[in-house]
């Protein structure tokens, strides 16, 4: 048991978030604040700024080319942007000590080398990130994808690669998941594991940000919606606050996004 | 950094890539050395210089072939995607580079090592088959050895930095090939107005360390040290287009 030190270093303060009364209080897991990114004339990200509560499941909504990845990869570090930031457990990414232990990210569901074996995949990722190859394994079983994992991912389905990203996302035991339309590719069972998977890992108060345009299937999953439309914000709430318990996701995000509701 | 170079290791084995370059590379030391050994005239294959050249092309296939296993280790994690995965788990992209440079290296020296024992071996039996009498000192054929893995690990050095700093890998491979294949001949041979500024380029000082040509390049010192200075350069030139840039 930690003894109660009132000056307690900003590194304890990141590990062990002070808790103020309910839950609602926490310290917030992903915060965007004003993120903009421009290429040239186009502004992909305007503006945006939002937060993740843990233990959701938020739903990233917005038609192809809104700039949900865009705003994704600003997030994850990959790209630099314009103006604004965006923080993951309170730093930018790129200044996180071990990311792969509190965030595991799939951006594409192809991001392999074809000649590569699944196993050799996650170990290379593994080895980066000192995480021991018996973790490789569990993950490998955890999606099911053990009696495969030799063979060269050029012989894996779309489904079974969608699989081995979200094996290779789950390496550290991340404390955030954050996936980019994970359900492309899968069929009517993995699209119900997926969901029980994503619903069972925010149960545990871990977090869960992930992008979709199929808005049915996406309103059994999530708790916390959050749409864009041409990089602004739209809306963003608790699904059920949004829906009014009447209207479907689908009529809130035609009707807010200019489509025909 | 360690961790980042254990990956890079694996990322190394773990696919045909490596092993391809290496049993292309090791045909070609062959093809070459017998083509040499057998084509060329008696009295031309019997000076010393000669002989140094002729085994000298098995070092200098291994640049080749360790720049593009340099270079593709860095292109084809963009080509395929694997770059995002990689740049997640190592969001510090410099450690990721300067570990492939090292993977690259040891991997590109052993290509080298193997490339101009090769070289050696094969072309000192088949000039011995012929009845040509060899001439080269145990020093000579250390330097041969020793001299080709060092340039080619330092060229795997120089395909990491140009790979990172290009991106794009048909034109990164094909550039390397078409400046050891073509540019850099025609700079140090063909174009007379240039005087000796081809001794100074990278594949001749790479040529030089392990003295392939006493006559026109320069000492085996002065080539290592030139050589050291455009790898720096080359992985700092990586290192740099590599920080800030976004990945797609």
């Amino acid at each position: 048991m930690r003894d109660l030190n009132l000056a307690r270093s900003a590194d304890d303060r990141e590990r062990f978030p002070v808790v103020i009364g309910d839950a609602g209080a926490r310290d917030p897991v992903v915060t965007l604040t004003s993120l903009t990114k421009r290429y040239g004339d186009l502004v992909a990200v305007d503006e945006l700024s939002f937060s993740l509560r843990p233990g959701t499941v938020t739903g990233f909504f917005g038609a192809n080319g809104a700039g949900k990845t865009t705003t994704l990869r600003l997030l994850l570090g990959l790209a630099e942007p314009t103006s604004g930031e965006a923080l993951v457990f309170g730093h930018r990414y790129r200044e996180l000590d071990d990311p792969a232990r509190r965030v595991g990210a799939v951006l594409e569901s192809s991001d392999f080398h074809p000649g590569r074996s699944g196993r050799d995949h996650l170990r290379t990722l593994a080895l980066a990130a000192e995480i021991p190859s018996t973790r490789v394994e569990e993950v490998l079983a955890l999606v099911e994808l053990a009696a495969a994992a030799h063979r060269r991912v050029q012989a894996y389905s779309l489904g079974m690669r969608q699989r081995l990203g979200l094996a290779g996302a789950l390496l550290g035991n991340p404390q955030l998941l954050v996936l980019d339309e994970p359900a492309n590719g899968l069929d009517p069972a993995g699209v119900h594991w997926l969901r029980r998977f994503l619903r069972d890992f925010a149960a545990q108060g871990r977090t869960v940000l992930v992008s979709s345009h199929m808005l049915a299937e996406a309103a059994q999953t999530v708790d916390d919606v959050v749409i864009i439309d041409h990089g602004r914000h739209v809306a963003s709430g608790r699904l059920h606050e949004l829906t009014g318990g009447e209207r479907t996701l689908e009529d809130v995000y035609l009707g807010l996004t200019g489509g025909a509701a | 950094m360690t961790a980042e170079l254990r990956s890079e290791l694996l990322k190394q084995r773990s696919t045909r890539t490596g092993l391809g370059l290496f049993a292309g590379l090791l045909g070609l030391v062959l093809v070459a050395m017998l083509l040499h050994a057998y084509a060329l005239p008696a009295r031309i294959l019997d000076s010393t210089s000669t002989q140094l050249m002729v085994f000298g092309r098995g070092g200098f296939l291994a640049i080749l072939f360790a720049a593009l296993l340099g270079a593709l280790s860095i292109t084809s994690e963009i080509r395929y995607g694997t770059i995002r995965s990689t740049f997640l788990v190592s969001p510090r992209r410099g450690r990721v580079i300067v570990a492939k440079v090292w993977a690259s290296m040891l991997v590109g020296a052993a290509f080298g090592l193997a490339a101009s024992a090769l070289a050696a071996g094969v072309g000192t039996a088949a000039l011995r088959a012929r009845g040509i009498d060899v001439q080269l000192s145990g020093g000579d054929y250390a330097l041969l050895i020793a001299g080709g893995a060092a340039a080619a690990g330092l060229w795997a050095a120089i395909g990491v930095g140009l790979g990172a700093v290009l991106r794009n890998q048909v034109p990164t491979l094909i550039g390397i090939c078409a400046w050891l294949l073509f540019v850099e001949g025609l700079l140090a041979g063909d174009i007379a107005a240039l005087g000796d500024v081809g001794r100074y380029l990278p594949g001749a000082a790479a040529a030089a360390i392990s003295v392939q040509n006493a006559d026109t390049l320069l000492s085996p010192v002065v080539g290592l040290v030139l050589l050291v200075i455009y790898a720096t350069v080359a992985v700092l030139a990586g290192l740099l287009a590599t920080a800030r840039r976004d990945v797609a």
